[in-house]
């Protein structure tokens, strides 16, 4: 319920550097990801969100006033740990309770709101239980109706979901979903998870190394990462070596066969760069299929892995068929096919696989770019 | 009210912690060495408690509660224990309000001071009673610069002093451990996010998760400070220890069964304190996850 700003945030400890030049803004009842390897400066700036750590640099602006220099116990923000942090002298109910008996509330409106919450969260039979008593997941959903029992202008969750089981997690992922869109809080999920991120999020940041790497919808980041960081660290990518014959037309080259990529136009010309490409856009060909226009890939099935619904292929490329391509040499190509119909690849089978290029991505090739000064 | 009763009570604190280990190994049997260590021990402390009884309440012929009725009949018994009560009750309280906040802010803000403070809470370790007891008397004591003695109201003061650097030793190591077991700097985030002031969150959320520290930590000050003989001797209070030397002195059974007595008082508080320990919820460790 409040507009949250991060302005040009800076954090030194020692002299690592944690977070640098944050800049961000987030609406009125959004659900913001931050999203990133550890270390990368997610946590940090999460906390000095929330007061817990002052920033060396920039300012945290909510609904236009500068909350820099407030102390934590008086930002109004909910916040989510790790590991719970309940008080473990209390009670479910008085753990949900305490924020309201702080803020002074009549006994009677303390009560309602608790046994309200305690509902919402499917907690009433836990109620008088103790967090040793609970479940991890139980005694998550206690952190969170107390974070939210105050009505908080900002929730921050920080990785509220790495301690409990897988299932709970999807439980918890869609109860915090529908939570902030029925109460219409504003709020950041801080996570190393991607598929946490790219499920509950309007939108994602991916941080690197203290810094902001990528903003986007789910959909944005999955489809069109603009880095290759971003393209490795969310979900599965194949990497395809090309290189450009024009920048200027999109055209690269493969095995000496040219192909026009509207993705690589303004890439430098002769230069290495990359095909970025999901493994399931990847099209396995059936025998005797005509190739028009775009490039193919020769190989054979080295691994099968059953993903459920789909069934992924690791191929390695056959010598000769592609080319001098190094990096899908050192890594084999992930394909997904339908589960169904994987057993037309067994384990050893030589097939040819259809790489779309007409709708990739193409960046420049990071391991060349690595050696230019940026 | 002696070192050993309060390292009774320590144990007895921690027991009901250990009894699932102690199941653990009821199941592979006990070892024959325990047992003989066991039995060695308590014959050790039994057998002189044994024979103070026998000395206080035996004639020889007949059992006989009177030097018992004698000694609670003394008015010096009377003055002495309530003397020492208030020392004790008093040395406590301070030792606890001083040390747990400290040790809490030490924890929370400024961990690098923790050797430092620790380092000092051991003094009295090293500095016995004896010396401190010189030490106070040529700066407080009569005809010094800044004599406390003479004065009845400020008095007191000069044992409160002595005597809360004597328990400091305990109280903060009890303190300390329990601080050290829950997650301190993650509660207090948590409860400052909830808009709670340091203050209530020290009150609050801290010191009932800490409570079986302070708990133990109180019986330590409290037992000290109760047996505490060198400075109030040497620096002229008539404390009870310093009454139950001078009744051995004059009336060795009354001042036996006084020493029962006090005996009596220890073990109350011990009972107590396990009462206690047994009863406080939620004393499961609470940790967060890496930050």
């Amino acid at each position: 319920m409040s507009r949250l700003e991060l302005v040009n945030i800076g954090k030194r400890f020692g002299d690592q550097t944690a977070v640098r030049d944050f800049s961000l803004t987030i609406d009125d009842g959004e659900l913001v990801s931050f999203l990133g390897p550890s270390g990368c400066g997610k946590t940090t700036t999460l906390r000095i969100t929330a007061g817990f750590e002052a920033p060396d640099t920039g300012a945290v602006v909510v609904d236009g006033r500068n909350i820099t220099d407030l102390p934590a116990n008086k930002r109004g923000m909910g916040m989510v740990f790790q590991g719970y942090a309940l008080f473990p002298n209390m009670t479910a109910r008085e753990n949900i309770e305490f924020g309201l008996a702080v803020r002074h509330r009549p006994n009677g409106e303390r009560q309602t709101k608790v046994a309200e919450l305690l509902e919402l969260f499917g907690l009433a039979h836990v109620g008088k239980s103790y967090p040793h008593q609970m479940s991890g997941g139980q005694q998550q959903r206690v952190a969170l109706a107390r974070a939210v029992a105050v009505q908080p202008g900002v929730l921050l969750l920080d990785e509220p979901l790495s301690a409990v089981d897988a299932k709970v997690r999807e439980e918890l992922r869609t109860e915090i979903r529908r939570m902030v869109t029925q109460l219409r809080i504003t709020t950041i999920l801080v996570t190393h998870d991607q598929s946490e991120a790219l499920s509950i999020s309007d939108r994602v940041v991916v941080m690197n190394r203290g810094a902001i790497e990528e903003v986007g919808t789910p959909g944005q980041i999955y489809a069109e990462p603009a880095s290759a960081f971003t393209a490795g660290f969310i979900g599965a990518m194949n990497e395809i070596a090309v290189r450009v014959v024009s920048g200027a037309q999109g055209v690269v080259e493969r095995g000496g066969k040219r192909v026009t990529a509207p993705g690589a136009v303004g890439l430098p010309e002769g230069g290495p760069a990359l095909l970025l490409v999901r493994p399931e856009l990847l099209e396995p060909l059936g025998d005797g299929a005509v190739l028009n226009g775009d490039l193919t890939v020769k190989g054979r099935v080295e691994v099968q892995t059953f993903l459920g619904a789909t069934t992924r292929l690791l191929i390695r490329e056959l010598p000769g068929s592609g080319g001098a391509a190094a990096s899908t040499a050192a890594r084999p190509l992930a394909v997904d096919v339908p589960s169904a119909s994987a057993g037309r690849w067994p384990t050893g089978s030589e097939l040819a696989v259809r790489i779309p290029v007409g709708s990739s991505r193409v960046i420049a090739d990071p391991s060349a770019r690595a050696a230019a000064p940026e | 009210m002696n070192a050993e009763a309060a390292e009774e009570a320590l144990e007895a604190l921690t027991a009901s912690r250990l009894e699932a280990r102690r199941t653990a190994r009821r199941r592979s049997g006990t070892p024959p060495w325990t047992i003989v260590v066991l039995g060695l021990s308590a014959v050790y402390f039994l057998v002189p408690l044994y024979a103070t009884a026998v000395f206080a309440l035996s004639t020889g012929k007949a059992f006989s509660l009177q030097p018992l009725f004698d000694g609670f009949g003394d008015p010096g018994f009377q003055a002495s224990l309530q003397l020492s009560l208030t020392y004790s009750i008093v040395t406590t309280v301070l030792a606890l309000a001083v040390v747990a906040p400290t040790a809490y802010v030490v924890e929370l803000r400024y961990p690098q001071l923790r050797s430092t403070i620790e380092f000092l809470s051991v003094l009295p370790f090293v500095v016995p009673p004896i010396i401190m007891a010189v030490g106070l008397g040529e700066v407080y004591g009569i005809n010094s610069p800044i004599d406390l003695i003479a004065n009845d109201q400020l008095a007191p003061i000069l044992l409160y002093g002595g005597y809360f650097v004597l328990t400091l030793p305990f109280v903060f190591r009890a303190i300390d451990n329990a601080l050290r077991a829950v997650d301190v700097r993650v509660l207090t985030e948590a409860s400052s996010s909830l808009g709670a002031s340091p203050i209530r969150t020290f009150l609050q959320v801290i010191v009932p998760s800490i409570s079986l520290g302070l708990v133990s930590a109180a019986l330590l000050a409290f037992t000290t400070a109760m047996g505490e003989f060198t400075l109030a001797a040497l620096l002229g209070y008539p404390t009870f220890p310093v009454f139950l030397l001078n009744e051995n002195g004059y009336e060795p059974r009354i001042g036996s069964a006084l020493v029962l007595v006090s005996f009596l008082i220890t073990w109350a508080g011990v009972i107590a304190l396990a009462a206690i320990a047994r009863r406080t919820p939620g004393t499961q460790i609470v940790r967060g996850g890496p930050m």
